[in-house]
């Protein structure tokens, strides 16, 4: 690694909503740091926290909804600590948020070119004329051919890939040193996602821009980021180097997702698919968040918590199988399986 | 998300509450857990238990004069008594009698007509909405848009001036008038519910058309119907009332809180208690509807819930 | 643009037959208007003269056939009370009843505006409460008896206002306020519903991702997308202004089409009513369709098609 320096770095964060039902934590001491021109990949199922996590940082967490706890280091600030009107002035500017739906994260009534040109004027001293000078720039950046046309269309007039650069080129046109992804291809088709992905890469091998995806596709973190975190039900089960993750996942959540995901080298093997949901934020199991589901799960596990226990630099897992030292995690299976049959 | 309305009418409750509870048990629960909610039924228990009980309620018959008793205040106005709590007309007749005797009509007219209106709106609407694009639907639709362009209440005007006005009568106009609510909600339902899977099933399998509609879709439709119904019943109310009170609703001798206001219109300078009380009564009794209404639609809907 | 306005032309013109049709219908089973037309002396001679020669003894299809002939030449009938052409007495009440409507949907705008944003975006606070609850309070209350309630207080209590009557600006601020009221509350209750619906949208989302200001996401992002059900409603409580106008006017004796309305129906002078059938659903078409046209000028996405 070239370059050290950090970027983003959350500490024990906590989210929380007020619900009917009492007060649900949806992101439970979720730590995690990203560096300057990193891909960071945040794995996991619907309903995890993954997102939340994401409008936690981007200070878009709203009543019913607060940060409970922990914080969020932005290079030298700390987030949580701001005032609305404070954050406001790094929203869109120090930090930048792309969207799962490009069709409904545009407003349909406004056009493209105002839309990416707002953001300038709200945080750049710039001319009108400089503004939509820079506003075309962008959009040329982004890879969409006659920027100077689109500039003056709706988003409907455009495709969903279109719209999907539109929102990056908005994202960046503040020179954001960190972008939030999230999930932004699950909507698009797999040609055009594939082109996306390339835009995020030459994104931060150009402008040095760190980046965080948000997925459940295992694939594209493969594919996109340098380090992975694994979370599940609000906490992060599992933090590694995306090759490291893939040889040899540490948490049984983390290979059941890959069992579960299709490989091209290995065509005629059967997917599997994890038994059972993620559980409701509001009634969580006791001990091990994950023991309900878990095809290795022991007394301890539904008795107490896991910590996050730390393997090696830069390795963590939230499992008791490690807890005494690393585990192979496929002899681990097969053994239960020869005790339990 | 889709979801069908015979799921929304067994509203969500929260987990602790167990799934064999009788049906009345978890209305009331949820009923109570709005305060507005509760209020509107309240009003409207009181309202129909008024109507029902006038004999027993009220101190005087409604319709009684007495000349000495003219123009008697409220009994908490100099020259009021306790014998006439709401006070007396300008032909001495007891006030609040004649709100408590009015209720009667007031829910009869007003309930009877949206019966009326719920059978031609239903009926139309789902055929309307099953057979989307036909030519009966076109027609249809166009009376729909010709009403839209009349005011209910001046189509009524011109009825009840060309037919006179009696109770039947009055329950009649309101009736056919008041369909168009129903057939356009119901409509645009059907036609989304058509596409349903259940619906394609049911036709794949060469159910007749008549079948599907009375057992496949109707079902699905009443919560639409219940919250429709119930909004008509105000709005029934706030028609009659408009025709008494401009005097070609119903007679006298029969008692209507908008004929007492347009009697009491003319004291209003100098016996203000005539026309105030049974403006009351309509407002707190169409207010109970509202909120009695918009509850029944945050239930049935929860996803609106908080935007109404 | 053409092609739109031929479209809407098309739709408008069975709407207006329908409407045609059930005014001929009710008044041809309202009987015979020659009793009301004649003097009580007049001799069987002369009323079957007078039959003839209006074409009543016609059967009722010719009889239709004749009406639309009419109509369709902008003769609405001879008002027999007053003597006169029916649209011509109509016509000539129009504006007051414009003036009055206009001045009122202008007043429940300007009121509803603020209150359903404020409402929307400080939702659940007291603020939204009260505004809320003053909603349904105003929709509950019925215009001939808020009519009453505001003669009551502010002209015969206060006498600020006169009681009734036309002729200057302080006759005018009563009507319209009354019938402003319904309004007002119809519309605070739907801006206020269709301003929360866009707030929870992902564009307002990412707008606030971007830093703008509470004000510019308020207007510029919100508002703007609640704008279009906003005005489709506006117009279509057109027909509300206009049910209450009748009876705002009686109350208040404002010389327009309202009262003039419910004078014609008591007199029985059915070709005064069916024309002011006629003019009030006319202006209600015509407002719905500017309400239209200004919907495909707010929302990109809809085309002249």
């Amino acid at each position: 690694m070239i370059n050290r320096q950090k970027v983003l770095e959350v500490r024990h964060l906590q989210t929380q909503f007020r619900t009917e039902h009492g007060i649900v934590r949806s992101v439970d001491d979720v730590s995690f740091r990203l560096d300057a021109g990193e891909i960071l990949g945040i794995v996991g199922e619907s309903g995890c926290g993954k997102s939340v996590t994401s409008f936690s940082i981007m200070g878009l967490i709203e009543a019913p909804g607060e940060i409970a706890g922990g914080e969020i280091w932005l290079e030298e600030q700390e987030l949580t600590k701001l005032s609305k009107r404070q954050l406001r002035k790094l929203q869109g500017k120090d930090m930048a948020m792309i969207f799962q739906e490009p069709l409904t994260s545009l407003n349909p009534l406004l056009t493209v070119g105002l839309q990416i040109s707002e953001v300038l004027t709200r945080h750049k001293r710039l001319s009108k004329r400089e503004v939509k000078e820079q506003s075309i720039a962008m959009l040329r950046q982004v890879g969409i051919p006659r920027p100077e046309q689109v500039y003056h269309a709706y988003p409907h007039e455009l495709s969903g890939g279109m719209r999907q650069r539109v929102m990056i080129a908005i994202a960046i046109s503040c020179g954001s040193k960190l972008l939030i992804a999230d999930e932004p291809t699950t909507a698009l088709d797999v040609t055009i996602q594939a082109q996306i992905l390339k835009l995020m890469k030459e994104l931060r091998d150009n402008l040095n821009t760190s980046i965080m995806l948000i997925t459940h596709d295992l694939g594209v973190v493969a594919e996109m980021a340098d380090r992975v975190i694994v979370m599940y039900a609000g906490q992060v089960v599992e933090e590694g180097d995306v090759y490291e993750i893939y040889r040899s996942p540490k948490h049984p959540y983390t290979k059941g997702l890959m069992n579960s995901t299709p490989k091209i080298e290995e065509v005629r093997r059967k997917l599997e698919s994890i038994p059972g949901t993620v559980p409701v934020l509001s009634n969580m199991p006791s001990g091990c968040r994950f023991h309900p589901r878990c095809p290795v799960a022991r007394d301890k596990c539904r008795a107490e918590a896991p910590q996050m226990k730390l393997l090696r630099p830069g390795v963590q897992v939230r499992c008791w199988l490690h807890q005494e030292g690393e585990v192979e995690l496929n002899e681990e299976f097969k053994r239960r399986a020869a005790a339990g049959g | 998300m889709v979801h069908s309305h015979t799921e929304a009418l067994k509203p969500e409750m929260s987990y602790e509450v167990a799934r064999t509870i009788h049906p009345i048990t978890r209305w009331m629960r949820l009923l109570l857990r709005s305060k507005t909610g509760t209020f509107g039924f309240v009003i409207l228990v009181l309202v129909a238990l008024t109507a029902l009980l006038s004999v027993l309620l009220a101190p005087y018959d409604p319709t009684l004069l007495n000349a000495r008793n003219r123009l008697v205040p409220p009994f908490w106005s100099d020259g009021g008594s306790m014998a006439h709590i709401l006070g007396t007309d300008h032909l001495g007749r007891d006030i609040l009698s004649r709100i408590i005797y009015g209720s009667q009509i007031t829910l009869l007219v007003s309930g009877a007509s949206v019966i009326i209106s719920a059978v031609i709106g239903i009926t139309l609407g789902v055929v309307c909405g099953y057979y989307g694009g036909g030519w009966f639907d076109a027609i249809v639709m166009r009376v729909v848009d010709a009403n839209m362009a009349i005011p209910n209440i001046l189509f009524m005007l011109v009825i009840v001036g060309v037919f006179g006005t009696s109770v039947p009568t009055l329950i009649v106009v309101l009736g056919i008038t008041g369909w168009i609510a129903y057939t356009r909600l119901i409509r645009a339902e059907v036609l989304s519910l058509k596409e349903r899977e259940f619906i394609r099933a049911a036709r794949s399998i060469g159910t007749r058309d008549r079948t599907i509609m009375r057992k496949h879709i109707l079902p699905n439709l009443i919560s639409t119907c219940i919250v429709v119904s119930t909004l008509s019943v105000g709005g029934n109310i706030v028609l009659e009332a408009s025709l008494s009170f401009l005097g070609l609703g119903i007679q006298p001798p029969i008692v209507t809180w908008g004929y007492m206001l347009n009697e009491g219109r003319d004291y209003i300078a100098t016996s203000w208690w005539i026309a105030t009380f049974p403006g009351v009564a309509i407002a707190v009794t169409v207010l109970g509807i509202l909120f009695f209404g918009d509850w029944l639609r945050d239930v049935f809907d929860p996803k609106a819930q908080g935007r109404r | 643009m053409k092609s739109y306005l031929l479209k809407y032309v098309l739709q408008v013109i069975p709407v207006l037959f329908i409407i045609s049709f059930l005014v001929f219908f009710l008044i041809f089973i309202a009987g015979d208007p020659v009793a009301l037309m004649i003097s009580d002396n007049a001799t069987p001679q002369q009323i079957e003269e007078l039959r003839e020669s209006l074409g009543l003894n016609e059967p009722f299809f010719v009889q239709y056939g004749l009406y639309m002939q009419g109509l369709l030449q902008g003769d609405f009938g001879t008002s027999f009370s007053y003597k006169q052409d029916a649209l011509q007495i109509v016509l000539e009440k129009l504006p007051n009843t414009l003036l009055l409507g206009s001045l009122a949907m202008l007043i429940a705008i300007i009121i509803a505006i603020p209150l359903g944003i404020l409402s929307a975006t400080r939702q659940n606070t007291a603020w939204d409460l009260l505004i809320s609850g003053a909603s349904v309070i105003g929709k509950a209350i019925p215009n001939f008896w808020l009519a009453i309630m505001l003669i009551l207080i502010f002209s015969v209590t206060f006498q600020l206002f006169p009681v009734s009557g036309s002729g200057t600006v302080m006759h005018l601020i009563l009507p319209a306020f009354t019938l402003a009221t319904g309004t007002a509350a119809e519309l605070t209750r739907l801006i206020r519903s269709s301003m929360l619906e866009v707030l929870g949208q992902d564009y307002i989302r990412t707008a606030k991702s971007k830093g703008m200001s509470r004000s510019l996401i308020t207007y510029r992002h919100a508002f703007r997308n609640c704008l279009a059900p906003v005005i489709t409603i506006t117009a279509m409580q057109a027909s509300v202004i206009v049910s209450g106008a009748i009876i705002t006017e009686t109350v208040f004796a404002w010389p327009g089409m309202g009262q003039l309305l419910v004078k014609a129906i008591s007199l029985r002078d059915m070709a005064v009513v069916q024309a002011v059938v006629f003019v009030s659903a006319f202006a209600i078409i015509l407002l719905n369709f500017i309400a239209d046209v200004a919907y495909r000028l707010i929302d990109p996405r809809i085309k002249y098609e």
